[in-house]
């Protein structure tokens, strides 16, 4: 009876036992999956915290235009809940709407530009673009021969239809007609690193989205997360973006960029006044470009690249005002048209002064 | 007694190999999300968009316009522009 007993309990400590072992194999083993699985391991973390909510109801929005005031209302302060989380500073998500009345128009004078890039830094700034590594910039200066430049200015006028006994098809003879007045950009270079600029036989040509009046990257998304705005400018939902890159093929000017991966963007520089439609951080897989710095231009103020100008070779403003800059521009500068084969009409002007 | 034990066991061996398992899916994910989108990847496609944007500038060229063109782009423009808020 009692060697009986002494078996029972035996058995009894080894099931106790191996219990043990098991609880330690299975604790050991949820360790290492969560430690090899990040994404599963944010994932649990995210559930035991009451902000998951805010991902998931981001991950269920639908597009900001069509959303009711109550849905954008709440659709930002989740936005500003989670920024202000993330960056530890307080964030703020603006959706002010586009002025009625305006449509903004830049103008850039090629013969200022003295290709210092300020104007890219300040919009990497600005913008809360990623850096370090995988860097995003919405502003390429491009570097350009002088010689390439090919005009008289003289002939300019002096250019007529040609009369023909076999009737007046407006064909341009005389001036520059065979010889296209401007500037080619045959062998420009963008990743120039000189140590001093201007270099003195160069030209210095920034370009940046170019906001087409007719875009063809906003014909391009198959989802509408890019469209133009009533100010003419074109802007994307960045929750909305399906990251097919279907319109950065359209783009003529290639002036989009897309995140490849998760961007870089250190809390200590990130610009905590943002816009819906502008420089709020970004996630993997969207797309981005400039929007005449959105989060400015809709309060009234100018775009960061052209503060940053050091020889205010930048002009921006509204092409409805006979007033405005970009209006004295086009009545009295020499101004090109670029890439105009492709019908897009864009509102961004290269001149020289 | 045993065949309680065996049944646990038996319970237990299974859930141990369900989250070998989910261990063994979530490590290899990870090492394979790590191996396609590895820095260096992902710092030639940022460079490659950056490079197309230099393919399609170069080899045009800025047409200068005539007051003429000029003045006919800025009413194309409004043009399009009332069309559009209309």
């Amino acid at each position: 009876m009692s060697e009986k007993h002494v078996d029972e309990s035996k058995e009894a400590a080894e099931v106790i036992a191996s219990r043990r072992d098991f609880l330690k194999y299975v604790c050991t083993s949820g360790a290492a999956a969560l430690v090899a699985a990040p994404g599963p391991a944010e994932a649990a973390v995210e559930a035991a915290n009451p902000d998951a909510d805010v991902t998931v109801a981001e991950f269920f929005q639908g597009h900001f235009v069509l959303m009711s005031d109550a849905e954008k209302k709440a659709a930002i302060a989740r936005l500003e809940k989670r920024y202000t989380a993330k960056y530890g500073k307080k964030t703020t998500v603006s959706d002010k709407e586009a002025p009625d009345g305006v449509l903004f128009g830049y103008a850039l004078d090629i013969s200022k530009c003295i290709g210092c890039r300020r104007c890219v830094h300040a919009c990497v700034e600005e913008n809360n673009q990623s850096r370090n590594g995988t860097v995003i910039q919405w502003i390429q200066v491009m570097k350009i021969p002088r010689g390439n430049v090919s005009f008289s200015a003289d002939e300019l006028d002096k250019g007529y239809p040609e009369q023909s006994r076999f009737g007046n098809y407006g064909v341009q003879v005389g001036g520059n007609a065979y010889h296209p007045a401007g500037l080619s950009t045959e062998g420009a270079q963008s990743y120039y690193q000189d140590e001093t600029v201007p270099d003195k036989d160069f030209f210095y040509m920034p370009v940046q989205c170019q906001q087409c009046e007719k875009p063809p990257c906003v014909k391009a998304c198959p989802v509408r997360a890019t469209f133009r705005d009533h100010a003419g400018v074109v802007l994307i939902d960045y929750n909305w973006c399906i990251g097919c890159r279907m319109c950065q093929l359209a783009c003529p000017y290639h002036a989009r960029r897309f995140n490849w991966g998760e961007p870089n963007l250190p809390a200590e520089d990130m610009n905590p006044k943002t816009h819906y439609f502008g420089n709020r951080p970004r996630m993997k897989g969207v797309m981005e470009k400039c929007t005449f710095c959105v989060q400015r231009t809709r309060e009234g103020r100018n775009p960061a690249c052209l503060e940053a100008c050091p020889v205010g070779a930048r002009k921006f403003g509204n092409l409805l005002d006979p007033e405005s800059d970009v209006r004295k521009v086009l009545a009295t500068k020499r101004v090109f048209r670029f890439r105009e084969e492709f019908g897009t009409y864009p509102k961004f002007f290269y001149y020289i002064g | 007694m045993n065949e309680g034990g065996n049944s646990r066991r038996s319970f237990f061996q299974k859930a141990a190999a369900v989250i070998g398992m989910f261990a063994a899916a979530g490590y290899t994910t990870n090492k394979i999300s790590k191996s396609t989108t590895s820095d260096v990847g992902e710092t030639a496609k940022y460079a490659n968009d950056a490079a197309m944007q230099e393919q399609a500038v170069m080899g045009n060229r800025l047409v200068l316009m005539s007051e003429s063109e000029k003045s006919q782009r800025l009413q194309e423009l409004l043009n399009c522009h009332n069309e559009e808020i209309s």
